[in-house]
């Protein structure tokens, strides 16, 4: 389909509870990705998003992703939970590059203060931070765990608080990505970027690539939760990104991302 | 990946907001023939009324009329009805349907469709050979006043049993949608309007058969890319896949 090489920043190994996805071993997601082309991903494991103990998910990941390249994992973090600390740590010692929050799923929002101490203490460890605006459509939810997407209130004032922590916002949709650019007044933060598997509508991700900057689109799939076909023919097909727009998108804006970071503090 | 040829059975005409049937078809045009899609299936208009006034319906209908007439080989359409009004509905199919150039009804959230109305509409859809796309939600938490469930469409096909069906977004709770229309054989299901679920379309043809599964993108809220994924990207031979994306259509409209 294309020469471009794609890094996939939110692809999904484990279990989801309320379906069996499949494709969700590191072998399958390799080779269920390798049809559309894509041959590495950014990982993160869906057993944590309600697992009490969110925490014990990353030595599991770890251990699922050993001696697999292609495979970057994400950690995940319940700030709320007494001693996260302990769990980012965890994740600096198991090789992470990064963490990824359900604010929704774990009883907070991004205008607490918690947030702020997130981001504090993975600058300290050179880790970026991912919010996971929501998982699955809310109007299908089980009746018993009916969540809530996140809002990103205080999103903007956190990303100037903490200048050199790389923000991910991924499975974020059109609309609060839109009111994210008009409410930063065309000068959204530099170390904010979003992934673009759920952006939606007719020609959807070029609309706003234009209008958040195409330097912090991220490509992602949000497989195997979603058929992978769906991003590649939205950024590949139905829009028309020249090739460095295409380069940025897929592969550059993600390695530059990664580069950036350095404990301490990175340098988006 | 991409295959010329494809009949999207259900879009919107809201591209170009605010601009006149000419700018919505310039707008839209040049993504589906990158996406391969011959021929879009259009209803209701560039805002969505949930109860419709007979004004609302005469604009939308004409909106898409124009559409129809300016491109008569790159859409078809779906009169928009509201059942509460029955005598203005029935005079609507009359004037859109019967006299053309529509070829099909639109049933959205108006009125639940297991109701005496609709099916007085649907005696006239089943002489006139006119299908019926039909919203179809199970929501969690309940659905709204006036919106369809797959099993208040199955209890109305189950009587016009003369009448082809769309269950549009086949509940959007698919797992228990696929499940409440398997019945009834005169109801397909598209693919249009969900987020683009890895199994659905699997689910879809294992339990309804290829022959019952239409795509549709809901364009241009949702894209084509992310609905086309649910058929390019389903574990399904190419021969189900070709029936999905023009075959069953093909039957449907008796191209
Ligand atoms: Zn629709």
């Amino acid at each position: 389909m294309t020469d471009t090489a794609i890094i996939d920043c939110n692809a999904n190994l484990g279990n989801w509870p309320f379906r069996r996805t499949g494709y969700n071993t590191p072998d399958a997601l390799l080779e269920r990705l390798a049809r559309v082309d894509i041959d590495r991903a950014w990982v993160t494991l869906l057993d944590a998003v309600m697992l009490k103990n969110v925490g014990a998910a990353n030595p599991w990941l770890a251990e699922m992703v050993a001696g697999y390249e292609q495979l970057m994992p994400v950690g995940s973090v319940n700030p709320t939970w007494p001693a996260w600390e302990r769990d980012l740590a965890e994740c600096v010692d198991l090789g992470f590059r990064g963490v990824r929050v359900n604010p929704n799923y774990h009883g907070w929002t991004l205008a607490d203060p918690i947030f702020g101490e997130l981001l504090a203490a993975a600058g300290e460890a050179g880790m970026f931070v991912e919010v996971a605006l929501h998982m699955t459509d809310e109007r299908h939810h089980h009746p018993l765990v009916m969540v809530p997407p996140v809002a990103v209130d205080g999103l903007l004032d956190a990303c100037a608080a903490h200048p050199n922590v790389a923000i991910v916002l991924a499975n974020v949709k059109n609309a609060p990505a839109s009111q994210l650019a008009r409410d930063a007044d065309g000068e959204l933060p530099g170390n904010l970027y979003f992934e673009l598997s759920h952006f939606e509508s007719v020609g959807g991700v070029q609309a706003l690539a234009g209008e958040l900057g195409v330097e912090r689109i991220l490509f992602g799939t949000h497989a195997p939760y979603y058929y992978p076909e769906s991003s590649v023919l939205k950024v590949f097909e139905e829009c028309d990104f020249s090739e460095p727009e295409l380069a940025a998108i897929t592969h550059q804006n993600a390695e530059r991302l990664l580069a950036s970071l350095q404990a301490g503090g990175s340098q988006p | 990946m991409i295959e010329p040829g494809a009949i999207d059975c259900h879009i919107h005409p809201t591209a170009a907001q605010g601009g006149p049937p000419a700018a919505c078809a310039d707008e839209l045009l040049p993504f589906a023939d990158r996406m391969g899609i011959a021929l879009m299936g259009t209803s209701l208009g560039p805002t969505f009324w949930r109860r419709p006034t007979r004004e609302q319906i005469t604009a939308d209908n004409d909106f898409n009329a124009e559409l129809i007439a300016r491109h008569p080989d790159r859409f078809f359409g779906y009169a928009n009805l509201n059942p509460n009004d029955l005598r203005f509905s029935l005079d609507e199919i009359e004037r859109r349907v019967a006299d053309g150039p529509f070829v099909g009804l639109k049933l959205w959230v108006a009125m639940c469709c297991d109701h005496p109305n609709v099916d007085a509409i649907c005696e006239r859809a089943a002489e006139l050979g006119a299908p019926i796309l039909q919203h179809t939600f199970f929501r969690a938490g309940g659905n709204l006043p006036g919106e369809s469930s797959p099993d208040d469409l199955a209890a109305l096909a189950a009587r016009q049993r003369e009448v082809t069906f769309i269950a549009a977004h086949a509940g959007l709770n698919w797992e228990r949608g696929i499940r409440a229309v398997l019945g009834q054989p005169n109801i397909l299901v598209d693919t249009c309007g969900f987020d683009p679920e890895l199994g659905y379309t699997e689910m879809a043809v294992a339990w309804l058969g290829a022959e019952r599964v239409v795509y549709g993108s809901d364009a241009t809220g949702r894209s084509f890319a992310s609905q086309l994924a649910k058929v390019y990207g389903a574990d399904i031979d190419d021969d189900a896949k070709a029936l999905i994306l023009h075959g069953n259509m093909r039957r449907v409209l008796d191209l």
